[in-house]
């Protein structure tokens, strides 16, 4: 008796810690969006003399007067949005569709080149991003090619982080039998792969459009270099334009665009975000 | 159609990886070679566009950057850095790992718990860094005015003076931005283990605390390995926090390898050659303690298991084939 | 349900977007900042008043036969050819301006200028104080044309203007050609509290005021002697060491970078016992630049959870008036805030702050058609005096309409001319304190390593002001860390 109240009074002391534990978690996680809403209702000179504050003297008035400045530069934001869409969308797709496909030929074929193809996807991994990018840029000026949006989308075909994961999850959950028994029943690989496999990485596939989609959306190096014409601008290029704007920096206004920029973020995590509460199985084949 | 049974699969293999390659080709390997032989050449201002390779040293570049006490200095910083977040990250992410995933106790709201701390991670690095500058700002700001407060400090603590401090500070950012991202990680690699395991250790009579370390982070392994390497090549890779928090304070204990090579490019001396020169180092480098890690954490089971397929699906091709 | 939750953002999103698009809208309170950046003073153009207004995206003006590409990181020098057309639509039915703007957070907008350059894609451009020399004197000289190549008769018109000397040192390449030239003059003076400089040296008055801090005698034994003062009252001279360094970076007698070697001007050397003094003897509030603290100075308040007293004066040009104390003085008309409390006089050594420039390119002058209209753009915006030139819209602040702000212009004639009454500085006239400090200014001294080593410098300053080091260790970590950095060694 007393032993399993004292065994209740420490699962009690433990779920006391867990939960004050998680609860300061979870304010630090809301501050910066919290801070980033309220501030986009504040004006420039309440911010400058106190960036990080949850009061606003006139919030109304001043998200008005912020949103008239953002909308007021020489940009649009719907293009902007519009854009950032596309490219995000688009980059997305590629990367999940080709890294699913790259994947799955790592783990479902026996090939010769495959050891080596899989250390080089590895090897790709680690190489520091910097400097390739130079090259990537220089590149992309001797064609020609700035300006258009494909440049940002296409080399997602390639994104080895992706496949790595992609082949760890077919790992831990993909039976080959499932394979063998579309095959029997005359389907050909790449439609076994289209119909039958593929709908079955979606856990994987949803963690891995967050992590690709908030990479691709909140991207502005690679973007602010490559587009130089406005009307192919990104949402972030235009807030850096708030930002970079020297003589007229208005932090209001910066604050709402960084708040545009990531609601959009938000909406697509809450979407996807149950498959980050259940959880992908992940994991070498151990059954 | 008969004949699609004796199809040698194998080339299938082939096909779906081309997409990867081709796009690797284009976009990848130029960039790649090209930074690998301008270490090898003389390319530094702005107008240069002719390379002429160093026959005569080949490697006065690479010599230059290993000589260099910035460099030194930044490849400590960036350690250091790396293993004071990584640690506490680990950490904190397997303890959240182990909370939320006790099949025993559940914790209430947990959803919500994990969808929030994966969060930070959907801001820029950008708007992080503005918060942190403000929040940990001095002579005045939120922290400042608390310790001033409290009575901890009479001044306030200027945290972009002392090297340990700027260091201290970046780490927490990176920490901050990632454990939650590892905890996802983990927990899935949690899921992915046959529950038939834990029933077992159930009926052996295993308490929570021998179950998580005898079972759980065992069959964890490979997600801990996928975490750690990549946390490693991001972590050696360092930008956005530190430029953006760091550049010119703290005696440059928050300068990293990736700062000292974008400089290098960009600062004003466009010594393309040497910043090449640095990336090839800091590649070998990666790739080597990617292999530390891989060899320390190999599966040995798995790789036995690999071999006994293979016999296996030679024996099955030969009955095929008959 | 969440679903449902999330389209309808979506949706409402765009809808708010689309609707508010063709809004026309007038932006007010100009405020120079960047927040991202731990030292944005270093790359500061000096600003002007732009109101963009525009209900459709532009990307061009104009609508001529001949495409000139002008390349800018803000909408400043495009909305002046913009004014330009409006004022002279002939020069619209010859020419069409594309205009590329490109911000310069995160160093983007040289890769891309220069790559532009490279490709001969590019007719005029725009440079800044922090990165100019780069084109003008460094790597990036080459691509520039002479203005006399252009068809300018620059020597006489320099003259006939009276251009301010550093603007046109700085836009000077090495082969003595002239290939760069700004609109702006940004001078330093010393903007002071008037109410403080009542209370310490009995008179807010400039001449009095001057003579306490030593304004214009090129030394600082006299401005010491001031914080003293100002310290006996409690007031710090000051907010940050920042405000002082652009004074010593550029009153000193020769840059970082002699014959090939880094030099420290002994004029910087002694910026390290300058500094260390600020913070021991408490007069400064050991502020950074563009910080809330700093800004806190400008509102004469306390920092957030402290009881010290505001700083005294600010260091800068004309613009640091508008667009940075104005707006943060905490009041819109005399008697708020600080509005009104503030005046300026000669700062005790000659300096500038900032400035953009205005440049053509060697493929613009070697293409006929295009020179032209380069030559007759880059003549209204740079060197014409006139009554109808841009600098004198600029300084009489009427380039966007009557009651603009006002601004020191680099036209010494221009200036003569110009009134520059302002009630922020209870009705005094500014223009002849920011005159005096263009004649001091030199643009001599600088390189294209400036913003690169001026980090380097104040990183080891900080170290040894707040007892971390000793000067000898910090010159030789700087001195390490320039020549690993840029390969300069010493």
């Amino acid at each position: 008796m007393a032993k399993t109240q004292s065994l209740h009074k420490e699962s009690v002391g433990l779920k006391v810690v867990i939960y004050i534990v998680c609860i300061i978690l979870s304010i630090l996680s809301l501050m910066p969006f919290v801070i980033m809403f309220v501030n986009s209702t504040r004006s420039t000179y309440e911010i400058q003399q106190s960036a990080i504050s949850l009061y606003s003297a006139h919030p109304i008035q001043n998200l008005m007067k912020n949103w008239k400045v953002f909308n007021g530069k020489s940009f649009d934001p719907a293009t902007g949005f519009v854009n950032s869409l596309i490219v995000s969308t688009c980059t997305t797709c590629l990367a999940v569709y080709f890294s699913c496909l790259t994947s799955y030929a790592l783990y479902a074929y026996e090939w010769k080149l495959r050891d080596a193809f899989f250390g080089l996807i590895v090897g790709v991994m680690m190489i520091p991003g910097t400097i390739t990018m130079i090259g990537f840029y220089q590149a992309a000026y001797k064609v020609g090619m700035t300006n258009k949006l494909s440049l940002l989308i296409l080399p997602a075909i390639a994104s080895p982080n992706m496949v790595f994961f992609m082949r760890q999850y077919l790992q831990a959950s993909l039976s080959m039998e499932i394979v063998d028994s579309a095959r029997i029943d005359g389907a050909g690989e790449f439609m076994t792969f289209n119909r039958i496999v593929f709908p079955l990485m979606k856990p994987a596939i949803a963690t891995q459009c967050i992590f690709t989609f908030v990479g691709s959306w909140n991207n502005l190096f690679v973007p602010s270099i490559l587009l130089t014409k406005r009307n192919k601008y990104t949402l972030p290029i235009e807030v850096s334009l708030l930002n970079g704007d020297i003589y007229k920096t208005e932090y209001g206004s910066i604050y709402l665009g960084l708040s545009l920029t990531v609601l959009p973020l938000l909406i697509v995590y809450a979407i996807l975000s149950r498959y980050i509460v259940e959880g992908v199985a992940l994991g070498g084949v151990k059954s | 159609m008969r004949n699609k049974k004796l199809v040698d699969y194998g080339k299938f293999g082939y096909i779906f990886s081309i997409p990867f390659i081709l796009a690797f080709l284009v976009f990848s390997l130029y960039p790649i070679l090209y930074t690998f032989i301008i270490g090898f050449t003389d390319l530094k201002g702005l107008t240069a566009t002719e390379i002429h390779i160093l026959w005569n040293e080949p490697f006065k570049n690479f010599v230059t950057v290993l000589k260099a006490n910035l460099f030194k200095k930044a490849f400590t910083n960036t350690v250091v850095i790396w293993i004071l977040n990584f640690i506490p990250q680990m950490g904190l992410a397997l303890l959240l790992t182990a909370w939320f995933t006790d099949r025993r106790s559940k914790v209430k709201g947990q959803g919500i718990f994990k969808i929030l701390f994966y969060m930070p991670n959907i801001i820029t690095a950008a708007t992080v860094a503005i918060l942190f500058t403000q929040i940990f700002g001095y002579p005045s700001g939120p922290v400042n005015t608390t310790l001033i407060k409290w009575g901890l400090s009479a001044k306030g603590v200027d945290f972009l003076l002392t090297p340990g401090r700027v260091k201290g500070v970046v780490a927490f950012i990176q920490f901050w931005q990632w454990y939650g991202y590892t905890m996802v990680m983990l927990i899935s690699g949690v899921i992915g283990i046959n529950p038939e395991i834990f029933e077992a250790a159930d009926l052996d009579g295993a308490n929570r605390v021998q179950t998580f370390f005898l079972i759980t982070l065992p069959c964890i392994r490979t997600i801990m390995l996928y975490v750690l390497v990549t946390s490693l090549i991001g972590g050696l890779n360092m930008f956005d926090i530190p430029a953006l928090y760091a550049q010119d304070h703290g005696d440059s204990g928050g300068y990293t390898v990736n700062m000292y090579i974008k400089d290098q490019a960009f600062a004003g001396a466009y010594r393309y050659n040497i910043a090449a020169a640095a990336s090839v180092i800091m590649f070998i480098i990666i790739v080597l303690l990617s292999l530390v890690l891989f060899y320390i954490m190999r599966d040995k089971d798995e790789a036995k298991l690999k071999k006994l397929k293979k016999q296996q699906l030679k024996l099955a091709k030969s009955k095929k084939a008959y | 349900m969440k679903k449902v939750i999330a389209s309808l953002l979506s949706v409402a999103m765009i809808a708010a977007m689309a609707g508010c698009k063709t809004q026309t809208t007038q932006s007010s309170g100009a405020v120079e900042t960047k927040p991202g950046e731990t030292k944005p003073a270093e790359t500061t153009a000096a600003p002007a008043e732009t109101t963009t207004s525009e209900t459709t995206i532009k990307e061009s003006y104009g609508e001529g036969p001949v495409h000139i590409n002008m390349w800018s990181f803000t909408n400043e020098v495009p909305n002046m050819a913009k004014k330009y057309i409006s004022l002279n639509p002939d020069f619209g039915k010859k020419y069409t301006i594309d205009v590329t703007i490109i911000a310069t957070t995160n160093q983007t907008y040289q890769p891309a200028l220069d790559a532009a350059l490279k490709n001969g894609e590019v007719d005029m451009y725009a440079a800044e104080a922090a990165f100019v020399l780069k084109y003008t004197k460094g790597d990036g000289a080459d691509f520039a044309a002479a203005y006399k190549d252009l068809g300018i008769d620059v020597d006489k018109a320099i003259k006939d203007a009276q251009i301010a000397q550093y603007t046109v040192d700085i836009g000077t390449r090495g082969d003595g050609n002239l290939v760069a030239l700004g609109y702006q003059a940004t001078g330093g003076a010393m903007i002071y509290r008037a109410s403080i400089a009542k209370e310490v040296f009995g008179s807010d008055d400039a001449a009095v005021v001057e003579k306490e801090v030593g304004g214009g005698s090129g030394n600082y034994d006299t401005f010491w002697k001031a914080a003293e003062k100002l310290k006996a009252k409690g007031y710090p001279i000051i907010s940050g060491d920042g405000d002082l360094w652009h004074m010593v970076e550029n009153s000193s007698s020769s840059g970082w970078i002699v014959d090939g070697k880094l030099n420290i001007a002994p004029e910087r050397q002694a910026f390290f016992d300058y500094s260390k003094q600020l913070v021991d003897k408490g007069w400064c509030n050991e502020t950074t630049d563009w910080q809330p603290s700093w800004f806190a100075d400008m509102k004469g308040v306390s920092q957030e959870g402290k009881d010290n007293k505001p700083a005294f004066c600010f260091f800068g040009p004309a613009w640091l008036i508008n667009y940075t104390l104005a707006p943060n003085c905490g009041g819109e008309k005399a008697g708020e805030g600080t509005y009104g409390d503030w005046r300026v006089c000669k700062a005790p050594a000659g300096f500038f702050w900032g400035g953009t420039w205005v440049l053509a390119s060697k493929s613009a002058a070697e293409n006929a058609d295009k020179k032209a209209g380069v030559a007759e753009l880059i003549n209204w915006i740079t060197l014409d005096a006139s009554d109808k030139g841009l600098q004198y819209m600029w300084a009489n602040g009427t380039f966007n309409g009557e009651g603009g702000t006002k601004d020191c212009v680099a036209s010494g004639k221009v200036m003569e001319t110009a009134d520059g009454k302002l009630d922020f500085l209870g009705g005094q006239n500014m223009f002849p304190a920011f005159i005096a400090a263009n004649a001091n200014a030199t643009g001599k001294n600088m390189t294209q390593f400036d913003e690169a080593i001026n980090g380097l410098f104040r990183e080891q300053v900080n170290q040894y002001a707040h007892g971390q080091k000793s000067v000898e260790d910090a010159i030789k970590t700087f001195k390490s860390n320039v020549a690993d950095k840029l390969g300069v060694e010493s």
